[in-house]
């Protein structure tokens, strides 16, 4: 897929074919530079604001989590009361999921995708605004919540009716849960119609789509998965807002209801969610590999299919979040070997990711040091689904605190260290700086060992027997907790450099070209062909891509 | 600006906290002579649990392969590939052969990674001939029991006791929300579901106290719904029923 800029041909028999011009198109600025942004219909700049708007949340969601460690550093400790320490659980998840890794990818994909497929922006700019700016509502609902009678949503981020139900919980905490969780997957379906439409139709003559940039695959894929999912999850909350507030019986077992049925409903979207949280992370990972390895992405077509794949499969196999739930034998026969079959291509990527490296001269910047801690995290994530996806090994470890090692494994060494190296890559395109890579080496490494030394034990204790989502736990462990809320300070540090490398590299002035890491000679990608940052409307002709 | 020797102190730091933190801790509180929750790996007690126990061995024996084999060839590459004055990065971008071989090898580990769990699920799905009957009911924050075939005796909020060697049978459901009855030593978690009735057993092989926990969200105090079984003989097992009979008459 080397991609050469030809100059377009001059069509039969000369002149007078519209062309589009050669000099930039002046979009309208109006004269106050705070519309320019809040106004804005630049898929740079509502990018940007995604970006933004997951740093803001990060280090929201991060602080709950603080609440969260700081109560469990001992097993007796009252720092939190139980009803406000739920409330932090629930709010914790549901803000990193929703507000920080699902925005953050949505603004890499913004940014980049019309630039790597020579688009000059997304196919419905003013809808992507209001995707974007959809979810400050949402985010403002679901943080509101806090202040209301009977304090926010208490009932964890899946929301498992009869505890949803107003008999259980009653304030209308869940209810803005919900509302919050409905406008955040509007945001969600807008997005992901657009990322299809301009996919499918903007990309520059001549980038057939197995020459398009992995990470434009795996965003197709994902946006697939966020159109056939959302609406799913938005109707399970939809029946539980019905049960709260309006009467019906969904989920109210003493009347016919099911709540065994919300569970099947909810995980049929969020068990797909886990892979619409990690596959832009897949691409933006092969990216930095192959530029800073300075190779060619290893196994194109593979990793095509194995995004495909693991696309189609992750909406098979949500029945293993519920082997403990009373479902029959035969069912959970068929996902524990549906979900051991995701194992495949997930490997597939993971081997291919070592080939690309392979014979390659490593070059360590930032970016490259936290793809590569990448490769190394999301392998201990995906062995320990293995484990989980074995119904007797699960039965027993479900719902513990090795669980949530596994997913954090994921979620964090997966999706965050994605996004982390995506930031550092593509910081200076987007900023015209680089970031300090002193200061990217000690956030590496603060973040690395400090991830570690948090997610890594809670192996041990959920082995030993420590249920999750629990307020207090028995002494024995202790001592393994308070490493835990210790290991929690280290990636803080690391999150709080990292801020002030972003301050500290946008108080510099502007000095980066077109290709600040110099790897686009066998790159050949259009992001780096632009002006750092790019101009409005990108491209002053739209690029032909040759063979 | 921050020097790069700003990580060192940090990072000596840190590791000197979390080792204080871990090793300074006051061990003196949990009485020695109870059996710890921690147990189950080392000490399972039930058929279940052995064979969970035995799971999870062989699912690491099967998968250490592929947790060591990745993890040495990234460090591989990050040693020997590393940029150098004047190297030429390799060109090669492809290798069918290579890639069906790792779609095709971890495929086949998998299918031998799931023969012994499917038998273990079938073992753990067949109920046997219940010696005694209880019923569990969930309820927030404590947990219900009752012993149908012995004068349908109703306990609450108070360790389960049940006879040494005899297989148990336990039918589940919940007064309100959703609950797991979860206790390691046995291998055994199982969701309590309102309006269903789910059913695990386990026969225990030695007398003891055991302990467990609910394992599914349930409220502001999920977290002190213990669990406690007491494993007894069966003489001491019947003189209790015969106790608790007399109370209830008693009531």
């Amino acid at each position: 897929m080397s991609i050469l800029l030809d100059k377009p041909k001059e069509p039969e028999g000369g002149k007078s074919l519209p062309r589009f011009p050669e000099q930039p198109i002046k979009p309208y600025r109006r004269p106050n530079p705070i519309y320019n942004v809040l106004g804005s219909t630049d898929h740079k700049v509502l990018g940007l604001l995604y970006l933004a708007l997951s740093l803001f949340m990060g280090i929201v969601g991060g602080a709950l989590a603080g609440g969260i460690r700081a109560q469990l550093a001992s097993h007796n400790l009252e720092v939190l009361s139980p009803e406000l320490y739920n409330q932090f659980l629930t709010m914790h998840g549901s803000i990193m999921i929703f507000f920080v890794i699902i925005p953050a990818l949505a603004g890499f994909g913004n940014y980049l995708v019309p630039l790597m497929i020579g688009a000059r922006d997304m196919a419905f700019p003013r809808m992507n605004a209001f995707s974007f700016w959809i979810l400050i509502p949402s985010a403002v609902l679901m943080f509101a919540s806090f202040g209301v009678q009977g304090g926010a949503a208490s009932a964890g981020w899946t929301a498992y009716p009869p505890l949803s139900l107003k008999e259980f919980s009653g304030g209308p905490g869940v209810d803005m849960w919900i509302l919050g969780v409905h406008l955040a997957g509007v945001s969600s379906i807008t997005g992901a119609i657009n990322f299809i439409v301009t996919i499918m139709n903007m990309r520059a003559p001549g980038m057939n789509l197995m020459k398009m940039p992995l990470f434009c695959w795996t965003w197709l894929v994902n946006a697939w998965l966020i159109l056939i999912g959302t609406p799913v999850l938005a109707g399970a909350v939809t029946m539980v807002l019905l049960d709260r507030g309006f009467g019906t019986n969904f989920f109210k077992p003493a009347m016919g209801g099911d709540p065994v049925l919300y569970q099947h409903l909810f995980w049929f979207y969020s068990h797909p969610a886990v892979y619409i949280m990690v596959l832009p992370g897949f691409g933006m990972i092969s990216h930095v590999l192959a530029a800073f390895a300075h190779k060619r992405i290893f196994g194109y077509t593979g990793m095509v299919w194995a995004v495909g794949a693991i696309g189609v499969l992750g909406f098979i196999v949500w029945g293993h979040h519920m082997f403990t739930a009373g479902i029959s034998a035969e069912l959970r026969l068929y996902f524990s070997f549906a979900t051991m079959v995701i194992a495949v291509p997930t490997g597939v990527k993971i081997w291919s990711w070592l080939a690309t490296i392979w014979g390659g001269t490593l070059e360590f910047t930032t970016p490259m040091k936290f793809a590569l801690g990448f490769i190394s995290l999301f392998v201990i994530g995906g062995i320990s689904g293995v484990y989980l996806a074995n119904v007797p090994f699960d039965m027993q470890v479900h719902d513990s605190y090795f669980v949530v090692a596994h997913f954090h494994y994921v979620l964090v060494g997966g999706s965050i260290m994605s996004i982390f190296a995506g930031t550092y890559f593509w910081f200076p395109k987007m900023a015209g700086r680089k970031l300090d890579e002193r200061m990217g080496n000690a956030v590496f490494w603060l973040f690395l060992i400090g991830m570690n030394a948090t997610f890594l034990p809670m192996h041990l204790v959920g082995l030993q027997g420590m249920a999750r989502r629990i307020w207090q736990y028995r002494p024995e462990y202790a001592a393994v907790n308070s490493f835990i809320s210790l290991g929690y300070l280290l990636m803080v540090a690391a999150g709080a450099l990292f801020v002030y490398s972003v301050i500290e590299a946008l108080r510099r002035p502007r000095d980066c070209d077109e290709d600040p890491w110099k790897i686009n000679d066998v790159q050949k990608s259009l992001v780096w062909t632009t002006p750092s940052p790019p101009p409005a409307y990108n491209f002053a002709r739209i690029p032909t891509i040759g063979s | 600006m921050i020097s790069s020797r700003f990580a060192r102190p940090v990072l000596v730091a840190a590791a000197t906290l979390l080792a204080v933190a871990t090793f300074g801790q006051d061990f003196a509180n949990i009485p020695a002579s109870e059996p710890s929750i921690t147990d189950w790996m080392f000490d399972p007690v039930t058929p279940i649990a052995h064979g969970v126990r035995n799971n999870a061995l062989f699912i690491l024996a099967i998968t250490v392969p592929y947790l060591i084999l990745p993890q040495v060839l990234l460090f591989y590459c990050i040693w020997k590939f590393r940029k150098r004055p004047g190297a030429k990065p390799a060109t090669f971008h492809d290798n069918v052969q290579l890639e069906v071989l790792w779609t095709i090898v971890p495929a086949l580990s998998l299918v031998v990674l799931a023969i012994p769990s499917y038998k273990l699920i079938k073992f753990i799905e067949t109920m046997p001939e219940p010696d005694v009957r209880i019923e569990v009911t969930g309820r927030q924050f404590y947990w219900e029991y009752r012993y149908p075939d012995h004068g349908n005796i109703r306990i609450s909020d108070e360790p389960l006791v049940v006879p040494v060697r005899k297989n148990i049978v336990a039918d589940m459901t919940s007064a309100d929300v959703t609950h797991a009855w979860w206790v390691p030593a046995f291998g055994i978690k199982m969701d309590t579901v309102p309006g269903r009735y789910t059913q695990v057993w386990f026969n225990v092989e030695r007398e003891g106290w055991f302990k467990g926990q609910c394992a599914e969200l349930c409220g502001a105090l999920h977290s002190k719904m213990l669990i406690d079984v007491h494993v007894v003989s069966q003489e001491e097992f019947d003189a209790w029923i015969e106790m608790k009979k007399r109370e209830f008459a008693g009531e």
